[in-house]
Order: C-alpha cells, then structure tokens, then sequence
C-alpha cells in the first residue's frame, strides 16, 4: 500500500459553536488525486483552509509524510503548494517574475530557480509570455500560472480549489491535461470542482463531504453506488402520472427526488426499480446509471433541507 | 502563535522575502511612487516655510533665534517620516490585501502571517526614509542658498530617525487596514487620526500644553519626538532627550499595534 502523502484524522472546525467540519478523516497518497465533493456550505474550503495551514483546526489532526502539520509546520509547508480559486497574481510584475517571487517565499531555496522557472513557464506554454505582465493573459493562462506558481518549489502535495471555474471549454481541457501530466509524474492532488465531470475524469477517489462530515468516499462510481444506489429513473414532463410517480416514489423512501426543468430524476434501489415497472407499465420514463450530477443535486437538496 | 513569536517574525527571512516582493514591485514604478509624493513635503517647504517666513517674526528655540523656514525644516521631516509609511500602511496594504489578494498568494507558502504584518510594516518605514532623504536633500539645497539655517551634516541622520518612527506609524496604520470594510473608510483614519496628529506634534507650530495630561500625552507621541529630535539636531546639532523620547515612544507604539494589527489580519484574512 502507498504511504499517504496527506492523512487529516477527526478534522473539526466550529465556527459560532456549530461545527463546519465534523471528524473528517481523509487521505491523499502519492500519485493520485482526491476530489473533495460537496455542496455549497458543506465544509470543502474550510477543510482545505485548515489542510493548508490558513487556520487551524479544534480538534484532530494533520499529518504530512507522517509527520504532524501542527509540529512540523514550516517544513511541512515546504512540501505543499496551493492554488487558491482566486487570482494572487502579481500584475506588477512580469509572467516569469511572478515565478521567481513566489519561490523567494520558500526555505530551502529552490535550485536552479532560473532553470526551473524556464521549464514551467516552457511547460505550460507560458515562455512567449515571459517578460510580460500577467494582464495579456487570457483566463485559461492565469489559471495555468497560478498552477505553474503553486508547484514552483517542486512540492509533493499541491491543492487545487476550483482550478476551472470560469474557463472556456478548451481552456478547461487543458487545465485537465495539466493536472493529469503533474499526478503521472508522482504528485499528490486534493482537488475541489463544482464540475462533476471534472471530478469524476481527474479524481482517482472521491470524499463526499455533508455538513462537515465526510458521507462517502472511494473510487468515483462507488461513491455513487453508495450515496444514490443503482438507478436513476427520469419521469418527463409530458408524462401525466409523473406527479404520481413521484409521489408513490417517495412513500417508498425516495428521498432525493429531484425536478429538473419539469423532468423528474429519482435514484432508486433495484428493488424499487421492479415494483415501478411493474406498477407504472404504461408510464413512460427512462432509467440510467447516476453520475456525480444527479449525487450533487442530491447533496444540494439534502444541505436545502437541513438549513 | 504567541505574542513573542509575533514580534520575534521582524528577524525570520519571510517577513524580509515580503520587504523585498514589495520592494521589487516599487522599483518597477519607482519614478511614479517617488516623485509625486515626495513633491508634497517640498511644497509645503515652499509654501509655508518659506511663505510665511515673510510673516513671522524669528523666536526662540532652546535659546537661539530662528526663523519660521528653519523651524519647519524639522517638522516636515518629521510629517513625511509620519505621513508616508501611515499612509502607504494604509492604502496600498490595503490595496494588496483586499483587491489584489496579495497578501492570500503569499500566506498560501512558508511565509506567516506576522511575516505579512512585519514586512509591511518594515517596507512601510522604508519608504518613509525614501522619501525623508529626498526632504532632507531639498533642506540642504535651501541651506546651501541661504534659505534655512541648519547643520548640513546631521540631515544624513534623519533616514534612521525616521525609519524608527516609521515602524511604529506603519504599525498603527495596519490596525486600521485589518478593519476598515470598504477603501472609503479609510477617510477616518486619514482624516480624524492621521490630519490631527501630524499638525499638533511641532511640526508646523510649537504646541506647548499647559494641561499636565495633554503634556504626558504629547510626551507619548513619537511625531513630537522626531520633529524635536530632528530639530536639535538640524539647529543646534543635540537631540536633547529627544532621542530617548523618539525611541521609548516608537517602541511603545509598535508593540501593541503589532500585536493588534496581527490579531485583527489574522480575523480579516484568515478569518480565525
């Protein structure tokens, strides 16, 4: 078994006397990429913000390479880099100065920063923008400087928040061929995504995360299996017994019944799924296998119901 | 973190790695963030000291007579090494923190939060000495033509005088720039504390309180100090107690607004 990169056991946060992250355990191992999925509110930047370093946690702990994050914090952060949602860049300064900076922040220094500063900005297609300042950039090339800068220092952990969010479709591809490339060479990746396809693509496992707590977690498709079951049937909105459907659905347990521009979308069981074949012969409805949409959708109306 | 590890981060290569990114960054703009600024004071210069001269007759100072253009030679000395880094702690921290997340880039590395604080502070003071040295040139350019009379020698010191002051001003400026909800709130440190300060610390007129409070509270006030420091020295070549004043009010200041100005950075940025 690798050895985990990042291990969090009983992560809690209380904010106001209420928990915004409650006993979360995680792990992130070399190589690999772990999505931390959830609903707005659901704990995922404070997790990461504690993960960081940016504040810390009530209780639990953070270990990096084995080592405590609260003991060996300094060295620990040596091998971390983040790529925060929000744009840091320094427009005062040039694409590859931005690089050279942001090294100066870390201890041991970066060898050969020159070279290594020529190999990411070469890398990441940024070379012709070199002695530029970061406003020539389009969306897409901020985003990969950010990314560029986050692993500067060549750490061994690098934490993604939202890296496409904004990006055109093309853009986003090669943001995702970008984080592929940096996992096959070894790194360790936390991402989040509200991009279900993202997460699903890019992340070799999945944490689910609920009102702090994680709720699920393995490979993509376990995950849903275990959140949403096999199923999901999808009642249009010309269908007349689609209200009853819903509702016969529902006295049967449905918790996570979703209307989707009038479309009716339920995961159900096996068990179910017979019962409503049977029972609706007539009906006219669709049934596929969930994806990390219709999870998000029913993470959504679950943090809708418990607020 | 302790309060001893937050005044010990002035010493740590981060705080000096925040110095010099803002450094870096001023060099790339330096005319633009010298020149005008620096202007102010050599206008007030031209305008009051040497304006009014005309008017006021020459009084005494610690004994010898002096006219109003020598006298506010010190004080504006004194006002720049307040008024720049008061305002670049304002301002363009605030512009770093807020607009261009600066400040989250840099906290996203090794670097702490009262490494931020302290390079801040430590840049803003350095500034100060910038623009200090230009005031003090244009001092000895109106000394050489006869304008002022001061000792020449001693305006080579006025830098490090200021730069002292200029921690404790910059430090005080950053509680400020932790709590102000919007850049236009800035006018209430601008104009109620900073105005107020510069103009009743002797630098442009000699304040002498009566009242024993109001003179213990002058004697707190490391404005006061520099312009009488910088003074003596100009004048009659002795900072008096000045000096001891300029340093025991300084350090006074900067302790609690570092540790304040860290408390409340940390709420503000980290939220923690």
């Amino acid at each position: 078994m690798t050895a985990a990169i990042l291990e969090a056991r009983g992560l809690t946060k209380r904010y106001g006397g209420r928990a915004v992250v409650d006993q979360l355990d995680l792990r992130c191992k070399k190589g690999s990429v772990l999505g931390l999925l959830g609903a707005n509110g659901a704990g995922k930047t404070t997790t990461l913000r504690m993960l960081y370093g940016f504040v810390p946690p009530d209780a639990g702990a953070i270990y990096y390479a084995g080592k405590r994050f609260d003991e060996q914090r300094t060295e620990a952060k040596r091998e971390i880099g983040v790529c925060t949602q929000d744009d840091s860049l320094e427009y005062d300064l040039t694409v590859e100065q931005n690089l050279l900076v942001y090294a100066s922040y870390f201890r041991p220094r970066v060898r050969n920063l020159r070279r290594r500063a020529a190999e990411l900005l070469d890398r990441f297609g940024l070379s012709p923008y070199a002695s530029q300042s970061p406003q020539v950039l389009s969306g897409g090339f901020v985003r990969r400087l950010l990314i560029a800068r986050s692993i500067v220092h060549s750490p061994t952990i690098l934490f993604l928040d939202e890296p496409t969010t904004g990006l055109d479709p093309s853009a986003r591809l090669d943001v995702w061929e970008l984080i592929d490339g940096l996992r096959a060479e070894g790194l360790a990746v936390v991402l989040t995504t509200h991009y279900m396809d993202e997460a699903e693509r890019l992340s070799d496992e999945l944490l689910v995360i609920h009102q702090g707590r994680g709720i699920a977690r393995g490979e993509p498709h376990r995950v849903i299996d275990d959140v949403l079951g096999d199923h999901v049937v999808i009642v249009p909105r010309s269908e007349p017994a689609r209200d009853e459907i819903g509702r016969w659905l529902r006295a049967r347990g449905a918790q996570e019944v979703a209307t989707v521009l009038g479309e009716l979308r339920v995961p159900v069981g096996k068990e179910e799924l017979a019962e409503l074949t049977t029972r609706f012969a007539d009906a006219t409805w669709q049934v596929r296998p969930p994806n990390l949409d219709d999870l998000f959708i029913a993470l959504a109306r679950r943090n809708g119901r418990s607020e | 973190m302790s309060t001893l590890s937050s005044l010990s981060a002035v010493a740590d290569w981060r705080s000096w790695a925040v110095f010099r990114r803002n450094m870096l960054v001023f060099a790339r703009h330096w005319r633009t963030a010298v020149i005008p600024p620096a202007m102010e004071p050599v206008i007030f210069f031209l305008a009051f000291g040497l304006g009014f001269s005309g008017f006021i007759e020459d009084f005494t100072y610690r004994g010898i007579d002096l006219n109003y253009a020598t006298y506010i030679s010190a004080g504006l000395i004194a006002y720049t090494g307040f008024g720049t880094p008061y305002y670049e702690a304002l301002y363009s921290a605030y512009f770093r923190m807020f607009y261009q997340k600066t400040w989250d880039g840099i906290l996203a590395t090794q670097v702490e939060l009262p490494n931020v604080v302290w390079g801040e502070i430590l840049w803003a003071a350095a500034r100060g000495t910038v623009n200090i040295s230009i005031v003090a040139l244009t001092v000895a350019v109106f000394g050489a033509l006869g304008l002022v009379d001061v000792r020449p020698q001693f305006l080579v010191f006025m830098p490090f005088l200021g730069f002292i002051a200029g921690c404790a001003f910059a430090s005080f400026a950053l509680i400020f720039t932790a709590i102000v909800p919007a850049i236009d709130h800035m006018n209430y440190p601008v104009f109620l504390i900073g105005w107020p300060l510069g103009l009743v610390s002797n630098t442009f007129f000699p304040v002498e309180p009566e009242n024993p409070t109001l003179a213990a509270l002058m004697e707190l006030n490391p404005i006061y100090h520099l312009a009488e420091c910088a003074r003596g020295l100009l004048v009659l070549g002795d900072p008096g107690s000045h000096l001891l004043g300029l340093l025991g009010s300084s350090v006074l200041w900067l302790v609690p607004s570092t540790l304040l100005a860290v408390r409340l950075t940390r709420r503000r940025v980290l939220g923690d």
